[in-house]
């Protein structure tokens, strides 16, 4: 818990939203084998960035893995023992914006 | 009747406040690291005064995200608000956008205007810094469609809306406004000064600048054309198209 917060901290001084901005949206749900976490973005105009990377860090944000975002959407198979401290996700596009979701402990069902 | 003991009678009836359906969010903008829910104040009241009327258990209480409509009337827990029954609720806000809250309250019977009055209420939430879906109408039979986003509104803002009553605008509508003044925090000059007054244009669109933060509630009133009887006598129906906006302190 102590680590999500300093993650959420660190991330809350990243700076204020700006025009034209990116937000990012993560959930967990059920797939074939397991779970998978499905990431959505899309700019503050309504359209959806056609291309850019997906960055996944754990609580103490060592980067996880990097995923293609195709058409405002990733998805990548959630593992909840890395996940257990809650997930940082940070989308960034092809012209430069950049966005992210906190997946809390308490998003993935284990209490905040 | 002498005038003395008329003056004294009007007195004790107090000031001629507006009466509001209230739905008031703990919070209409959402961020992510301000949780995943939002609790909900439900009331009939006059706001300025913080003067409670009793609300029964609506005929209906929605939320309205993406084009769909969800009944949360279960979900409603009584509660005692400005002194008189009404409900809370939290709820969870399971995806980004504006979730919009809409209640249709039974018709309250209020002898002091001999009419029922019946106010279609609702408010608009913003969650994870996501706004769309701020302009949504949820065809009520009669609703303030907002031109303005009914959130992130700075205070001297301007908030336009237009009035509809069964789906078309309403030439020159008439439209009462409130504010929300919780606490007391301040007080008016005039009776002329706690409940506004204004009027629609010949499109049923009306602009209002409100002067100060906080929650600013608009009521365009209309009368149906059909009555309701009390003790066996028709009386006239007001239908109030009410939405609630916040309007925040500028920093």
């Amino acid at each position: 818990m102590i680590r999500s917060l300093i993650l959420i901290c660190a991330l809350a001084l990243g700076g204020p939203a700006l025009a034209h901005r990116v937000t990012v949206f993560a959930s967990v749900q059920a797939a074939e084998a397991g779970e998978v976490v499905v990431v959505e973005a899309k700019f503050s105009t309504g359209r959806v960035p056609t291309q850019g990377d997906v960055l996944v860090e754990d609580a103490s944000g060592t980067l996880l893995a990097t995923y293609p975002l195709e058409d405002g959407v990733a998805r990548f198979p959630l593992d909840r023992t890395v996940a257990a401290g809650g997930l940082s996700i940070t989308v960034k596009t092809d012209d430069d914006h950049e966005g992210y979701w906190l997946l809390t402990p308490a998003d993935l069902g284990g209490g905040a | 009747m002498p005038r003395l003991i008329l003056a004294a009678a009007l007195i004790a009836a107090g000031p001629a406040a507006a009466h509001y359906g209230m739905i008031i969010p703990s919070d209409p903008m959402i961020a992510q690291d301000e949780g995943r829910s939002v609790d909900l104040m439900v009331s009939f009241s006059h706001p300025f005064e913080e003067d409670g009327m009793i609300l029964e258990r609506p005929e209906t209480f929605t939320v309205t995200h993406g084009g769909e409509t969800t009944d949360l009337l279960g979900a409603l827990s009584e509660a005692t608000v400005m002194g008189e029954p009404g409900y809370t609720l939290t709820h969870a806000l399971d995806r980004p956008g504006t979730h919009v809250f809409a209640m249709t309250p039974v018709p309250y019977w209020e002898p002091a205007e001999d009419a029922f009055i019946q106010h279609f209420t609702k408010t608009y939430v913003s969650a994870y810094d996501d706004d769309e879906g701020w302009d949504a109408e949820l065809g009520l039979r009669t609703e303030i469609v907002p031109l303005s986003k009914p959130f992130g509104l700075w205070e001297g803002n301007i908030f336009q809306g237009i009035v509809h009553l069964e789906g078309e605008p309403v030439p020159y509508a008439e439209i009462e406004v409130e504010f929300y003044n919780e606490g007391q925090q301040t007080s008016a000059p005039s009776e002329l000064m706690i409940t506004q007054t204004i009027k629609a244009d010949a499109d049923g669109v009306f602009t209002y600048a409100a002067p100060s933060a906080g929650w600013w509630g608009f009521a365009a009133l209309n009368t149906a054309p059909e009555t309701m009887a009390q003790d066996g006598v028709e009386k006239a129906v007001e239908l109030g198209a009410v939405i609630w906006v916040r309007f925040e302190a500028w920093q």
